[in-house]
């Protein structure tokens, strides 16, 4: 069963221009000039039920655009969308009952009441049974150890706390579809492992659909089987984080370090069958890439052990994601030459 | 139901915060009850210089004043859009209500409830029953439901025009002038209409109108017959403007463009 269905999907927003100067402003005043502004460009695809989703891009990339179409927040310009077994924006009300929504930047609590109090509104608001409420409360403030926090105001609790009781209040009517938007930004690392943490029991316990955008690829890492980049209001890639990995990953890097100078015509020569490349600074320093489907130690085995090479340290690094995503978030596009597959191209 | 018990929710909350601001509370109702007195004074200023407006004595035109403050302390209870535009389309707090599952419109209203407002009907009521005394007038049975009626109309034709005017947010980025503006001319519908020149006669009866929140409907009560057959229209305007009100938000909500990221 799909959760989540996305078809043709794009939003855009007119934005007035402004003329420069005085002139420029008094003309603006009777004539406007307007341009049009793809926030997110003909996207399409789903998600199964039960899945977590990564949904990463830029600033500016389109990301709440899209989660704010898909919570019925916005109205698309166009094409076709169906959430839940809803169309968002058309049975807001209904649709809404469903669904858990968390904005990292903004609260959903009242600012002067009681965290308890702000809960039980929401209780009332979304129509959940005493007994629901009770039950699944307890579950939620054990989990994420709210016991002593539940009687301050939220304007005395620190932002790992406040972002805690957004969880709660968020997911206290046990949406089946939860969005989350940058939900870890600006909490310190336990926190932030804390709700990952959260998050995935929720998600093997209860089989809740997750989709979150995040600038945190560790996030990413923890929690999620699939990623969805988008640039400038395309989707780039959407495939699981590992293929990612291995077709955008330049494979292992390997510094030596030499106690004597060694040439680096030496270790080429050494290495010659095999298709690695070799850059050197300096004779004391060199640095070889070995690409993904070459093993690290055949290619430390040339060399280690010759005995006019003195090596003093070795220094094996991956690729991370942080840096690949750097890179395709700079090139614009997530095709590589030679590879095609499932990707679609900016 | 479901929003009526709403509503308590919301009044229980409101009530436990403003027990933690306690001065805040009696400040607003010192502030509001002396906005009152001063238009009340201004009456009564104008009576020590006449005896009659466009063939209103004092106490007439003292309770269609007190008929006003009724509709009016209704309105600024439940109705309060004052700073619609800044907190949820400028700050982007309608996201949050876009994704609750209550009427998007009614949640606003109950999150901005100002109980203070009521006091003004009270006092309203007592305006009307002193001036009423002093005019002589005759309660008769049906005089009760019907005022209960026109109140309610009132009430909704001012929430109408609001709704209508605050939608426009939804399409212009920068908060407009135009609810300050609003306020001022609402007042002229507390005085009879007949003193004013025909333009202004219509707006505030057909386009803005203000009147039927005071002066016609209060007619009937006061026995003017030249204006009862605009007071039993009351209702009729409240049920057009309400729906023009609710169509044009509706409309608005669907143009909401979101705040930032």
């Amino acid at each position: 069963m799909k959760a989540i269905e996305v078809e043709h999907l794009s939003k855009i927003f007119k934005v007035q221009k402004s003329r420069g100067g005085l002139k420029g402003a008094l003309q603006d005043l009777f004539s406007r000039q307007y341009n049009e502004v793809a926030a997110v460009n003909d996207i399409s695809f789903s998600i199964p039920a039960g899945e977590i989703c990564g949904y990463i891009g830029e600033n500016g990339a389109g990301k709440s655009t899209t989660i704010k179409m898909l919570t019925g927040i916005l109205v698309p310009t166009a094409g076709k969308l169906n959430v839940g077994g809803y169309v968002p924006h058309e049975e807001r009300e209904k649709f809404v009952k469903n669904i858990g929504v968390v904005f990292g930047q903004r609260s959903q609590l009242w600012w002067d009441i009681g965290v308890i109090e702000s809960f039980g509104l929401l209780r009332k608001v979304y129509g959940v049974s005493e007994q629901d409420y009770k039950k699944r409360l307890d579950e939620l403030v054990q989990r994420l150890d709210l016991g002593d926090l539940l009687s301050r105001p939220v304007r005395k609790l620190s932002l790992g706390q406040r972002m805690r009781c957004e969880l709660v209040a968020a997911l206290l009517h046990n949406p089946s579809i939860v969005f989350l938007d940058e939900p870890t930004i600006g909490l310190d690392i336990i926190v932030k492992t804390e709700i990952r943490e959260f998050l995935k029991d929720m998600n093997r316990q209860h089989g809740t659909t997750i989709l979150l955008t995040t600038h945190d690829l560790q996030d990413i890492e923890a929690l999620c089987s699939r990623v969805i980049m988008l640039d400038e209001g395309r989707i780039i890639y959407d495939g699981g984080l590992d293929t990612l990995k291995t077709r955008w990953g330049q494979g292992t890097r390997v510094t030596l370090q030499f106690g004597t100078a060694c040439p680096l015509g030496r270790l080429q020569s050494l290495t010659s069958d095999l298709h690695v490349s070799w850059t050197a600074d300096n004779d004391l320093h060199a640095e070889v890439l070995v690409p993904a489907e070459l093993n690290v130690s055949d290619v430390l085995a040339k060399i280690v052990g010759q005995p006019d090479i003195a090596i003093t340290d070795i220094k094996i690094t991956e690729t991370t994601t942080d840096e690949i995503v750097r890179q395709i978030y700079q090139t614009g596009s997530a095709t590589k030459e030679t590879q095609g597959g499932t990707v679609s191209h900016a | 139901m479901y929003y009526i018990g709403l509503v308590f929710e919301y009044l229980k909350n409101y009530m436990k915060t403003r027990l933690t601001y306690r001065a805040d509370f009696w400040v607003e109702v010192v502030s509001d009850l002396l906005m009152q007195a001063s238009n009340l004074i201004f009456i009564f200023v104008v009576f020590g210089h006449t005896n009659s407006l466009g063939g209103w004595s004092e106490a007439e035109v003292v309770f269609v004043y007190g008929f006003f403050m009724v509709p009016f302390g209704l309105f600024s209870c439940f109705v309060n859009l004052w700073n619609f535009s800044d907190r949820y389309i400028v700050k982007g707090e309608m996201d949050r209500i876009l994704t609750r599952p209550a009427y998007n419109l009614f949640q606003i209203f109950l999150e901005n409830i100002d109980p203070p407002g009521l006091i003004g009907s009270l006092i309203g009521i007592i305006i009307m029953i002193i001036s009423g005394g002093q005019l002589g007038l005759e309660l008769v049975w049906w005089h009760l439901p019907v005022m209960i009626l026109f109140a309610i109309s009132a009430t909704l034709i001012y929430t109408g025009i609001y709704i209508a005017l605050t939608s426009l947010s939804f399409y212009s980025d920068s908060p407009t002038g135009i609810i300050p503006l609003m306020y001022n001319i609402q007042n002229y519908g507390r005085y009879p209409v007949t003193i004013y020149n025909r333009a202004i006669q219509f707006l505030l009866t057909w386009i803005l109108p203000f009147a039927f929140v005071g002066i016609y409907p209060a007619s009937l009560f006061l026995g003017r017959e030249e204006m009862t057959h605009m007071a039993w229209l009351t209702p009729v305007m409240a049920a057009i403007f309400l729906t023009i009100g609710l169509t044009s938000w509706n409309v608005g909500v669907k143009k909401y463009r979101g705040a930032g990221s």
